[in-house]
């Protein structure tokens, strides 16, 4: 049987319930083509039965939830099916299994894992700030994982007193810290007035750029595997303009991503100009 | 929305594209970017730092982007042959401000484009109004703006050392530069600077830290070491001199890191080589001293003294292919210190194997599940008593090497290439 649910924790956690003795089991958060004769069911979270299973499951392994959140906030497909091997794996040996590599259902959990926290890791580096007038800072981001608010305390930790948004496009919501608070909001569409001086230094910043780079030592597949190409389209040093421009299939690893429409501030900076389709 | 005004010492005093791009441009060839190791906290003010490091940004030459590299001045009176602002080269000069140097470094740290600062400073003037300027610039950056990001700071040969102290206490990291791995060297391309105004103020900080830390003193002192950087290819020492006195500078001065340059002319100079040194003899010195630091190998094991490490296979293969006796090992048996000494096996891939052999025999098919390469690696090992390599250390070098050269200098032949171009590829001749 397939069980569909929304993603959430509670909902995963009840759907387990209901599929931890089905052999044929699949659980998933997107669209999935049945099959003749299979029958599927859409599963709503229980608070109750979902507070027993994690109980019970925080029994066997006290971290196991801290995997689960990183695994729910994959942007892969497959990260219900994932996580649902996983964790019937730890309740069928009642024990943590994370060190268990050579299984297929812990490799597989740990590269969901280590591809969620890679590219967290990778953001706090990538992320864009672009000052406002009022002083805040904004930065859209487009994710491909839901890594939004894992940046959250990076962020708090050096920037305490500078309010800030950083804007995920992709999924329509931000982490705003407002100087005291942190937390989630939804946000389909920023309208921001970038600060007077915000255009020179990000020319400021495009001149560095461009006189730190050693063109005599050319290695474009060497930056390209450090820093991907999905990365690129909100810096403002414009890393494509540098090697030459590319063809608007490369700048987008997938569909989802070049569906991503940068915002359009207002106040100095410029419009960025409209992508070209192939 | 927010109330967020600028702080009252906030002069805007922003540094012009011009000054910003030859000062940059004077820096860009110190290889030295890492922001790892400082774990300074924000104490009410701006950044702090991140143990691991951060990457920023990655420019077309492939290196990483993490620090604003910058120097405060590039009108040296020193007469390094290699250096681009030396005192007989013709080039445009600048200078920077110590407040523009500030203001560049906390509105470019708070829109994230760079996790701190990398200061160097030509010698202008004197080696300690050089040092002082430096010095200057940092004490204000954490004091007046209270910047708590990474700071990296380049030390002046010859400088006073209690300017050096003071600098130790501003800066998380401090670096000398070798320059040139021999004293002979030194004296023929760079007059002014000699190994003793290099290594006493490296032996000086080790002392100060140790103290600091002896005495658990408040505050921080150079939290993430010292380093050093030599290039690579402008004079004639080979790769065993080069990783000796690496290692002898690990064990002696504590640095917690060396960096290689392989030598690009930016200068002509009848001292120097016309061409540029190739940046896989750099890439395999990096190697090496990763296998120094930690992968538990000896210098000794690795390069004789008169001689370079070989260029086609990296320097744990070529370790391995002299001491094939050792092999295979057996990946379920094996200790720690054995699966790190084979080739294609690292730090994390053995932490793996040594995780997941405790609850099954590991067979082949489990280390490719569990993302271990293998293309160097099956050669040398056996997993469930399974061997799939080549048993001749030939055949086993030349795969090494044929995989090494996988895309090296690799291209399309143009039927209009000349006969000898043509022979240069396919080794015809």
């Amino acid at each position: 049987m397939i069980y569909f649910f929304d993603g959430s924790k509670a909902a995963f956690l009840t759907a387990f319930l209901l599929a931890y003795r089905d052999e044929d089991a699949l659980l998933t958060t997107g669209s999935h083509q049945l099959t003749l004769g299979q029958k599927s069911v859409f599963v709503r979270a229980d608070a109750q039965k979902a507070a027993r299973c994690e109980q019970r499951l925080l029994q066997f392994d006290e971290h196991c939830m801290r995997d689960l959140d990183l695994l729910l906030r994959s942007g892969e497909e497959m990260r219900g099916q994932t996580a649902f091997l996983y964790f019937r794996m730890i309740a069928a040996r009642k024990r943590p299994v994370r060190g268990e590599l050579a299984e297929n259902a812990v490799a597989d959990a740990s590269e969901c894992i280590r591809r969620v926290k890679l590219e967290a890791h990778r953001l706090k580096g990538f992320v864009r700030f672009m000052e406002c007038a009022s002083g805040a800072l904004y930065a859209p981001l487009s994710p491909d994982n839901d890594v939004c608010d894992l940046l959250l305390p990076h962020f708090c930790a050096r920037l305490p007193h500078i309010p800030f948004v950083l804007h995920d496009v992709r999924r329509a919501k931000a982490a705003v810290w407002d100087g005291a608070h942190s937390f989630l909001a939804p946000l389909g569409e920023a309208e921001i007035v970038l600060a007077a001086d915000e255009t020179a230094w990000q020319s400021l910043w495009r001149q560095y750029y461009a006189s730190v780079n050693i063109p005599s030592r050319e290695r474009i597949r060497q930056m390209k595997g450090y820093m991907p190409v999905r990365y690129w389209k909100f810096m403002p040093e414009d890393p494509s303009a540098a090697i030459g421009d590319l063809p608007f299939a490369a700048r987008n690893a997938s569909d989802a991503a070049a569906q991503d429409g940068a915002p359009h501030p207002r106040g100095s900076l410029q419009s960025p100009p409209a992508p070209r389709r192939p | 929305m927010f109330d967020f005004v600028r702080p009252p010492w906030y002069t805007e005093s922003m540094i012009a594209q011009e000054t910003l791009r030859i000062l940059t441009e004077s820096a860009k060839y110190d290889v030295s970017c890492s922001s790892s190791g400082s774990g300074r906290r924000n104490e009410g003010g701006i950044g702090n730092g991140m143990p691991d490091g951060c990457c920023h940004s990655f420019t077309p030459d492939g290196r990483c982007v993490s620090l604003l590299k910058i120097l405060m001045s590039n009108d040296c009176v020193f007469d390094c042959k290699y250096c681009m602002s030396r005192r007989s080269v013709d080039v445009p000069r600048a200078s920077a401000t110590p407040e523009e140097i500030c203001e560049l470094t906390v509105d470019f740290y708070k829109r994230n484009y760079i996790e701190g600062l990398f200061l160097s400073s030509a010698v202008h003037i004197s080696p300690d109004h050089t040092m002082e300027q430096l010095v200057r610039t940092v004490k204000l950056l954490r004091t007046r703006y209270c910047f708590h990001g990474y700071v990296h700071l380049k030390g002046i040969p010859k400088a006073d050392p209690l300017l050096v102290s003071e600098a130790a206490r501003y800066a998380d990291r401090m670096s000398y530069n070798m320059e040139l791995p021999s004293e002979k060297s030194l004296k023929l391309l760079a007059p002014q600077k000699d190994k003793e105004s290099l290594l006493l103020p490296m032996r000086q900080l080790r002392r100060e830290r140790d103290v600091f830390r002896a005495e658990k003193r408040k505050g921080a002192f150079l939290p993430a070491g010292q380093t050093t950087q030599m290039i690579v290819g402008a004079s004639p020492e080979h790769d065993g001199q080069i990783l000796r006195l690496t290692e002898s500078l690990y064990r002696v001065t504590g640095l917690k890191r060396v960096y290689y340059s392989s030598y690009t002319p930016v200068v002509e100079d009848a001292l120097l080589p016309a061409v540029q040194s190739a940046a896989l003899r750099e890439h395999r010195l990096y190697q090496a001293d990763w296998l120094l630091r930690f992968y538990g190998f000896d210098v000794e094991e690795l390069v004789p003294e008169e001689e370079d490490l070989p260029l086609d296979v990296d320097p744990k293969c070529a370790w391995a292919l002299r001491n094939l006796h050792l092999f295979p090992v057996e990946v379920n048996r094996a200790p720690l210190e054995m699966l790190l000494r084979v080739p294609g096996i690292g730090g994390r891939s053995a932490q793996k194997i040594l995780s997941a052999r405790r609850y099954t025999a590991l067979t082949f098919e489990h280390l490719k599940k569990m993302r271990v390469v293998l293309k160097r690696a099956r050669h040398f090992i056996t997993a469930n008593g399974k061997f799939y390599g080549e048993k001749n250390t030939l055949a086993v070098r030349g795969l090494l090497a044929a995989g090494e050269r996988e895309d090296a200098g690799a291209r399309q032949l143009s039927l209009f290439d000349t006969p000898a171009a043509l022979s240069a590829h396919t080794g015809e001749l």
